[in-house]
């Protein structure tokens, strides 16, 4: 549901010169003979107040989800997580919901890159290619959204 | 008065003596209507009859009731009686009675002359039931009616007591008994307890369990572990020199559908792969079903190999046969004596350690049973491990081929599959499974006639034991089973996880803390190489380990023994026994491949175990709070995967051909159960095959609309028009009998990549919201041209396609496909959330046909005039669109089902009308599996629909619709705006 992704490069499978942040340059790819396919960026453990924020999901359903979180839900912080191009969706999320919180909120932001990776399917006839694997990184930012303590 | 009721007044009569008569016409005759001793009926009968006697009315008969006009008995009250004849008169009359009510009747029963509330439960069967006074007329009658029911209920009464049914020996005896027809897996009474079972394909199956778990399971599957029970795929051992086996089998299979048997990272034996088999040498034609196989890892530079293929039972039927003429494999190796042997001289090793002590105090103990004991030193029967569904006992498991040296070992049932699907899947495994403990110095010097102290002695083995379980131990750190590369293969050797059962179910949780301990490095290593190949070495691929291990299980009551010994209860036993040391191999599923969203959903691992470990291993894995699903939760996980169930969704497949025809006899069956006036009458809907999908047809008319039409353009190039689905209606009626005449290939499901995936890319819209659009430069673009070349090799062919719906709705079974017409676009257009067009309810001119033969049947006479008058009214049908196909329709039902007899109300008899044209949309195919999806949110579809026809709709529609269909139910009249989607 709010799976820690990145829409508009999700797993389709494509070929291959698309790409251009390969980061291993020593591998040289013949455009037909293989396949990407993408896997999922790595899961890490979910507390209850973490909020992945993905593109596939409306707006303000997300925004409705952290505002539930901090008045209903009783946490007096949530992380909102963002990758790739939901970045800017994840900022927009806190930031909104600082503004009509009247100030009472504060964000922290930290930014990361996680590590990324791809499986390159040889299609080869003669099927002596072996599959590889390779990594890519992106980034991502991890908002934390909290009352201040009122001392 | 009637003549009915003199005979009803003469058989009222025949019981009475001669003396008691009504006579109208003398009333002196014992005056047969007492005055006083009747009851209010007959005293104003009486009084009125008097009064009427003035009027001197006198009317005939022994009438019944009241009658106005003075009916009744007119008679003058005696003067006197003569007290002789009065008396007998009236004696006779009493013994009448008394006779009438001594006589019983056939079905009465003694009890009915009980009271209510002294009656009892069963008290015909159980005549102590009864008051003593009953009982001996009861027990008469009892012994009357078991004389003359049939002698089943003799044989009944003899069958043994419960107790002696359920003692060990007979219990294991009546359950042989049981699964001779259909074998029953390990976990079979496990599943019979909870499941409703099925008897398919040979064995008994467990088809969904007996509460409601339809989200729990697919909860299970999203987020945590669903467990099931695939010992039912049947396991081909093919054993010979690589190239050779290569050889032989790349005569199954084609490179053009993907990766083959000689894929060099499944032929390392380092992932799973899976194929589609042919017959021999008959790529694109026969296709046989989709299999899984297994290679076992390189020994050193040996070329001699061993390949594990997996296949349904369905399938290996057909697929036993081809291997063997592939691989020339014809001589039988008769099974080998050697198996009656071990078990005898395992069970003296087993014996001679544990038991010395034991034995002489279990005898004492039993000295009052002493004749039960004597009968099981007799030896109980064997429970029986080996069994096989799909072939009888004594027919021959090995083939050997003297020309090119390749075994063919049919293993099935000889190993236990279980399939794990969920994100958690992995941590279940991990917290049930433990690698196997060394064993201690002393019993490495002493010989066993067990494999893992002998295995101990041997360093390199301990070597790789250890590497696998630091692989296994990684395992742990991961988060998600999707993380890894699909198809990773893991030998291991692990205790017995029976000793580690926990006492209470836990849910198996992933520890974030061992997560951070495990090396970093590492993990990233298995994410992103897998398992190294040495790794996927196991011990479970030798016969000998297998047998070995299989025959020296301890029992579960040894071990709940050994368990009570121990000197801290529920502490784990200190020495691992020897015997718990089991090979397995772990093989990691796949999830979701295809398509856009919600990749790598079900992924899973399948654990691979020797047999007879069955329940040893599943109930620990069930007490780390995995699901249980059966066979419908298999169909929804591929469903949800957007993956072809076997056999379900392959037509093309003498399996899945089987498969339709069993389906179509059930739903049939099902629809007939219901009453006429109830049933769908799916004339009216327009479906004509609810049933079962013609396939076949559907790709023949579509190859001839599509020829047709090309042929057309070519002659005067007129620009096409959005009527061009009318025309072609025309067209196809107009030359239906080129259709007879053309010689019929069989149509197939399209599985070359390739060609699916240049289909793909024309199915999507080539701008749109979410995509991108510059995925449209590498597929070239759908012109004409490129559709003639397409069809030239494909023509023939469905394909695969996945339909979700726009709006609302949720798709059936055998739901129809449909193009849409310009109109129903415009409307899409226009309002994005339309429900969709309906389809004008047809007419059902079988009806009257039904009707007419019904009246026929009973007289014959005149009804071939009424029928056909009725035809001549259903022929003009109010819908314009649908007025073209009919006349042709119906005749062609007239001609075809006069001489057929089994019209059913509701369907269509059985030489179909043309079926793309039925309606007042052209239909493109039919859909397999459907279903609300849980992962998207909305109804969606899978099936198939034919290439020609899907190419042709794409070329007309407007380009931002491209790939927009119709879907209807075969209930409903309504149809659904779908989105076809094809997945490579």
């Amino acid at each position: 549901m709010t799976d820690l992704r990145n829409p508009g490069m999700s797993s389709i499978p494509q070929t291959a010169p698309v790409h251009t942040d390969s980061t291993s340059p020593a591998v040289e790819m013949d455009p037909v003979e293989y396949t990407l396919r993408k896997r999922l960026p790595r899961k890490l453990p979910k507390r209850r107040n973490d909020v992945y924020v993905n593109m596939k999901t409306d707006f303000r359903a997300q925004l409705a989800r952290c505002q539930k979180l901090l008045e209903g839900g009783g946490h007096r912080e949530i992380c909102v997580h963002g990758l790739g191009l939901a970045i800017n969706r994840a900022i927009n999320i806190a930031l909104q919901l600082q503004a009509s919180s009247q100030g009472a909120l504060q964000l922290a932001a930290n930014t990361s890159t996680v590590e990324l990776v791809d499986d390159l399917e040889p299609e080869d006839p003669d099927e002596a290619g072996e599959p590889m694997t390779r990594t890519r990184n992106n980034s991502a930012i991890h908002i934390k959204v909290f009352y201040p303590d009122p001392q | 008065m009637s003549a009915a009721k003199v005979k009803m007044r003469q058989k009222k009569m025949r019981n009475q003596p001669a003396s008691v008569q009504y006579s109208t016409s003398s009333p002196l005759n014992g005056g047969d209507k007492p005055t006083t001793s009747k009851g209010g009926d007959g005293q104003s009968d009486a009084r009125t009859s008097t009064e009427r006697s003035k009027s001197s009315h006198h009317k005939g008969g022994w009438v019944r009731g009241h009658h106005k006009d003075g009916g009744g008995y007119a008679k003058e009250m005696p003067k006197y009686i003569t007290a002789g004849a009065f008396a007998r008169a009236r004696a006779a009359e009493v013994s009448a009675m008394l006779k009438a009510v001594t006589k019983t009747t056939g079905s009465c029963h003694v009890f009915g002359a009980l009271p209510k509330h002294m009656r009892r439960r069963a008290m015909s069967h159980n005549t102590k039931r009864l008051p003593h006074r009953l009982r001996e007329v009861a027990n008469r009658m009892r012994e009357k009616s078991l004389q003359a029911g049939s002698k089943k209920k003799k044989e009944q009464a003899k069958s043994k007591s419960r107790k002696a049914r359920r003692r060990h020996g007979n219990l294991l005896l009546a359950f042989n008994r049981r699964q001779r027809k259909n074998v029953w897996l390990e976990t079979h009474i496990w599943h019979a307890k909870r499941f409703h079972m099925v008897k398919k394909w040979g064995y008994c199956l467990g088809e969904r369990p007996t509460y409601k778990c339809y989200r729990p399971c697919y909860r299970a599957m999203s987020s945590h572990c669903l467990l099931q029970d695939l010992s039912y795929y049947c396991c081909i051992e093919l054993q010979g020199e690589e190239h050779k086996l290569l050889a032989s089998l790349s005569q199954l299979t084609s490179k053009e559908a993907g990766p083959t048997f000689a894929a060099a990272l499944c032929l390392s034996g380092r992932r799973q792969g899976s194929v589609m088999v042919y017959r021999a040498g008959q790529y694109p034609s026969q296709p046989l079903g989709p299999v899984t196989f297994l290679w076992r890892p390189r020994t050193q530079d040996s070329t001699h190999r061993q390949l594990w293929i997996w296949a349904h039972p369905t399938l290996k039927l057909d697929l036993l046969p081809e291997l063997q003429t592939v691989c020339q494999c014809c001589e039988a190796v008769l099974p080998p004596v050697v198996p009656v042997v071990t078990p005898a001289e395992v069970a003296s090793t087993v014996e001679s350690e544990p038991k010395p002590e034991k034995t002489p105090e279990a005898k004492k103990m039993t000295g009052t049973k002493r004749k039960r004991n004597h009968k099981d030193d007799s030896g109980p029967p064997a429970k029986k491990i080996l069994g096989d569904g799909t072939r009888s006992p004594n027919t021959p498991v090995t083939w050997k081929s003297s020309s090119n040296g390749i075994v063919i070992n049919d293993l099935t049932m000889e190993m236990v599959r279980y399939r794990l699907i969920g994100p958690q899947s992995h941590s279940v495994l991990a917290e049930t499974l433990e690698a196997a403990t060394d064993c201690d110095e002393m019993n490495k010097s002493q010989p066993s006639s067990l494999w893992w102290p002998e295995h101990c002695k041997d360093e390199s083995k301990m070597n790789l034991h250890q590497q696998q379980a630091d692989v296994f131990h990684i395992l742990k750190g991961i988060y998600s089973t999707g993380e890894l590369p699909s198809g990773t293969v893991l030998g291991l050797t692990v205790d017995d996880p029976r000793l580690t059962l926990p006492t209470k179910k836990v849910k198996a949780l992933p520890c974030v803390k061992q997560a951070q301990e495990v090396d970093e490095e590492k993990s990233r290593e298995l994410m992103l190489r897998g398992v190294p190949e040495h790794c996927c070495q196991s011990f479970l691929w030798e016969q000998s380990v297998r047998d070995n291990v299989t025959d020296n299980k301890i029992s579960e009551q040894e071990l709940n023994r050994m368990k009570s010994e121990v000197l801290v209860p529920g502490s784990r036993l200190s020495p691992t026994p020897l015997q718990g040391r089991v090979p397995i191999l772990l093989v990691h599923q796949p999830g979701k491949q295809v398509g856009h969203e919600m990749s790598s959903w079900g992924a899973g691992w399948d654990v691979l175990l020797p047999k007879g470990w069955g329940m040893a291993f599943w109930v620990p894995l069930v007490y780390r709070g995995v699901r249980i699903g059966g066979l419908n939760m298999s169909l929804k996980h591929s469903q949800n995967k957007g993956a072809p169930h076997f056999p379900h969704d392959y037509p093309d497949c003498p399996a899945g051909v089987r498969f339709q025809e069993e389906q179509e006899v059930e739903l049939l069956d099902k629809f007939k159960r219901r009453p006429p006036a109830k049933r769908t009458n799916y004339i009216k809907h327009g479906c004509l095959a609810p049933f079962c999908c013609p396939w076949q047809q559907l790709a023949e008319e579509w190859e001839l609309i599509v020829r047709e039409g090309g042929e057309e353009r070519k002659e005067d190039s007129r620009t096409q028009s959005t009527t061009e689905a009318d025309t072609e209606m025309e067209e196809m009626t107009s030359c239906q009998d080129v259709t007879m005449i053309k010689p019929p290939s069989r149509f197939t499901v399209l599985r070359n990549r390739k060609s699916v995936r240049l289909l793909s890319g024309w199915c999507r819209p080539s701008t749109s919201k979410g995509q991108r659009p510059c995925r449209v430069g590498e597929v070239p673009p759908l012109d004409r041209s490129a559709m003639r070349s397409f069809l030239t090799a494909h023509g023939m062919s469905v394909v695969w396609v996945r339909l979700t719906l726009l709006s609302k709705g949720k798709p059936e079974l055998h739901a129809i496909v449909c193009v849409p017409t310009a109109e129903d676009l415009k409307l899409l257009k226009k309002e994005r959330g339309s429900s969709g067009p309906q389809e004008p309810p047809h007419r059902d001119h079988f009806k009257s046909r039904i009707k007419s033969r019904k009246k026929s049947s009973k007289k014959s006479a005149a009804t071939s005039q009424s029928s056909d008058k009725t035809e001549g009214k259903a022929s003009d049908l109010p819908s314009a669109s649908a007025s073209d196909p009919n006349p042709t329709t119906s005749e062609d039902a007239k001609s075809s089902s006069s001489p057929s007899s089994d019209l059913v109300f509701g369907l269509w008899p059985d030489p179909l009308p043309s079926v793309s044209s039925h309606c007042s949309r052209v239909a493109l195919g039919w859909v397999t599996q459907g279903d609300f999806s849980l992962s998207a949110g909305c109804g969606e579809a899978l099936g198939l629909v034919s290439v020609s026809g899907l190419l042709n709709t794409l070329l007309n529609q407007p380009v931002e619709h491209r790939g927009m269909v119709l879907l209807r139910n075969p209930s409903s009249l309504q149809y659904r705006f779908a989105k076809i989607n094809i997945e490579v």
